[in-house]
């Protein structure tokens, strides 16, 4: 091995892969990553050209329901091209270590974000009810989420009928108001919410079971002590 | 959890004083409450861009960060390693899609950073631009880089932008399994063989360095980050968090009787400071500009994923659902 160095020589990189070392090493790209070697299309590094600027997918917002009886939570974005593959990625990123019982997903431009309060003041109160017109149309479920500290998550509070969001916002002023300022309020339509149905709900139940990923399962204390105790009587590693 | 805190650009703090002063008054009088800084209010331009600068990077390294753990997953000892190590790279991942949608509340879209990233013009932490020879470098990361990572982010958590603190709430709650994995790992590696022993006295050896940079530029000659440190973002000078890693790391590593390659280092028992050698800045330079081992390489795989997951991209694509910038 020599003296411990960064420098990547043909020794190092044959100690490195053990068995695997049939691979030959392409000058330019002299790397000690396996794959690298497996990729066909590497070589000499390519230039750097920009992405195509369409690529970019949609965004959708990711609610979360850690225990029977919790409300819904905010829990972030991920990018999709539609609801259903948002649902699948959602799931992996936002499901995937902590226990859950359900999760939701929307499209990012189907919420409505009344004001943000200053202060003490109730974001309810930034809503204009003069200039709503009322029952214009047929009704439809919306779902409500408060905002009740700055830095915090948004979190379900009830749904109300209404024709169009911003009677949304009324109606759920006169239903959900609550005694402590509410910093924002957010209206989702409730059809346009991607759901997890009764029977989809035993995708998290293995998450318990999942012991690897788990602190304490790593705990070398033991093997630790009896280390220094050993080392203690028979000093062999100074 | 691989980088943070660190904003690895040379900070031009100009246009500051073109601000509204009403409004920058209102808005650094909400940061001296503790108040939050949510994605609708108000803020100079000077703070979205640093954000952007700061979160962006933050979330580069933890993608860039899963290629050298990445690459022992197959390699790692026994299939419970395995497991915990494809866990641990998986979550890091994760990790850099939390931090992109945090930054992406800030007006930046997520394909612009990749966009960024690939073609060198955003950075990541220097310290993923050296290779991972042996299994006991993997575990010097595991440990020890997520340990450097970790003290940073603990005082990031209370700085004042609510979404990349959102994001930071999820990431260290994720991390204190891949903390206790590590040390675990190198628990082994210490009271194993002597060949065991000595390749993880290697790995020291040759990531001590790398390790040290870590956390930045002295504050001797680092920029000005007095503007930042008020508007709490960021939370501790580069000096500050590298002592603190040394108070919390380093009685740890001395007890599994390793050396660590700095005569220099003890703790002065007065002030309570680490003194130790300088670290070679110039060399730092040398590297976070292209000049590292790994440099090229790390860039050059990201490209080719990038590319070989484009038709995949493309194929699902749909003109129906459009790109908005998040809520929060």
């Amino acid at each position: 091995m020599g003296a411990p160095s960064f420098e990547i020589t043909q020794d190092k990189l044959r100690y490195s892969f053990g068995l695997i070392n049939r691979m030959t090493i392409p000058p330019a790209l002299n790397s000690l990553d396996p794959r690298v070697h497996r990729l066909p299309i590497t070589g000499e590094p390519g230039p750097l050209v920009p992405l195509a600027p369409l690529d970019q997918f949609g965004t959708f917002e990711v609610f979360v329901q850690p225990k029977d009886g919790k409300p819904f939570q905010h829990e972030g974005i991920v990018h999709a091209p539609n609801l259903k593959m948002a649902y699948v990625l959602a799931k992996e990123t936002f499901t995937r270590r902590f226990t859950c019982i359900s999760m939701y997903v929307v499209e990012t431009r189907n919420v409505m974000v009344s004001p943000m309060s200053e202060g003490d003041m109730n974001a309810y109160d930034l809503i204009d009810e003069e200039s709503v017109s009322y029952n214009v149309g047929e009704k439809t479920r919306y779902e409500i989420y408060h905002l009740m500290k700055r830095g915090k998550q948004q979190v379900h509070v009830g749904s109300v009928e209404a024709s169009h969001p911003q009677e949304a916002f009324v109606e759920a002023k006169q239903m959900l108001n609550s005694e402590k300022a509410v910093h924002n309020i957010w209206a989702i339509r409730t059809r346009d919410i991607q759901f997890t149905s009764p029977e989809e709900k035993d995708l998290w139940l293995t998450l318990p079971e999942k012991k690897f990923r788990d602190a304490m399962e790593y705990r070398g204390g033991e093997k630790l002590k009896q280390f220094l105790e050993d080392r203690k009587r028979h000093p062999r590693y100074e | 959890m691989y980088g943070g805190g660190n904003i690895f650009d040379e900070l031009k703090a100009d246009g500051v004083e073109l601000e509204d002063p009403v409004k920058l008054e209102a808005f650094e009088a909400r940061i001296r409450r503790g108040e939050k800084i949510e994605p609708s209010d108000w803020m100079p331009q000077l703070y979205r861009k640093q954000l952007i600068r700061m979160i962006e990077q933050h979330a580069n390294s933890e993608i860039i960060g899963a290629l050298p753990e990445g690459t022992w997953i197959t390699r790692a000892p026994g299939f419970k390693r395995k497991m915990a190590l494809m866990a641990k790279v998986q979550d890091e991942v994760g990790h850099a899609q939390l931090l992109y949608s945090a930054a992406e509340t800030l007006g930046k879209p997520r394909e612009k950073m990749i966009e960024d990233l690939i073609n060198g013009k955003s950075k990541y932490s220097n310290v993923f631009n050296y290779p991972t020879f042996t299994w006991a470098d993997c575990c010097f990361i595991s440990w020890l880089v997520d340990a450097g990572a970790i003290v940073n982010q603990l005082a990031n958590v209370k700085g004042s932008y609510g979404p990349y603190c959102r994001a930071l709430d999820r990431i260290c709650a994720e991390e204190s399994f891949h903390l206790k994995y590590g040390h675990h790992c190198v628990i082994y590696l210490a009271t194993g063989s002597q060949l065991q022993r000595q390749m993880f006295q290697e790995a020291l050896t040759r990531w001590w360095a790398p390790m040290m940079h870590f956390f930045g530029p002295s504050d001797k000659i680092s920029m000005h980050t007095e503007i930042l440190m008020k508007w709490k973002v960021k939370m501790g000078t580069n000096d500050d968090m590298r002592n603190q890693f040394l108070d919390m790391y380093v009685p740890k590593i001395w007890e599994l009787g390793f050396t660590l390659p700095d005569r220099n280092l003890k703790k002065d028992t007065q002030t309570g400071r680490w003194i130790y050698t300088e670290p070679d800045w110039e060399e730092f330079k040398r590297v976070i500009n292209g000049g590292g081992p790994c440099n090229k390489e790390r860039l050059e795989v990201r490209r080719i994923a990038e590319e070989r997951g484009r038709w995949v991209r493309q194929a699902l694509k749909s003109p129906k659902t459009n790109y908005v910038t998040p809520l929060a």
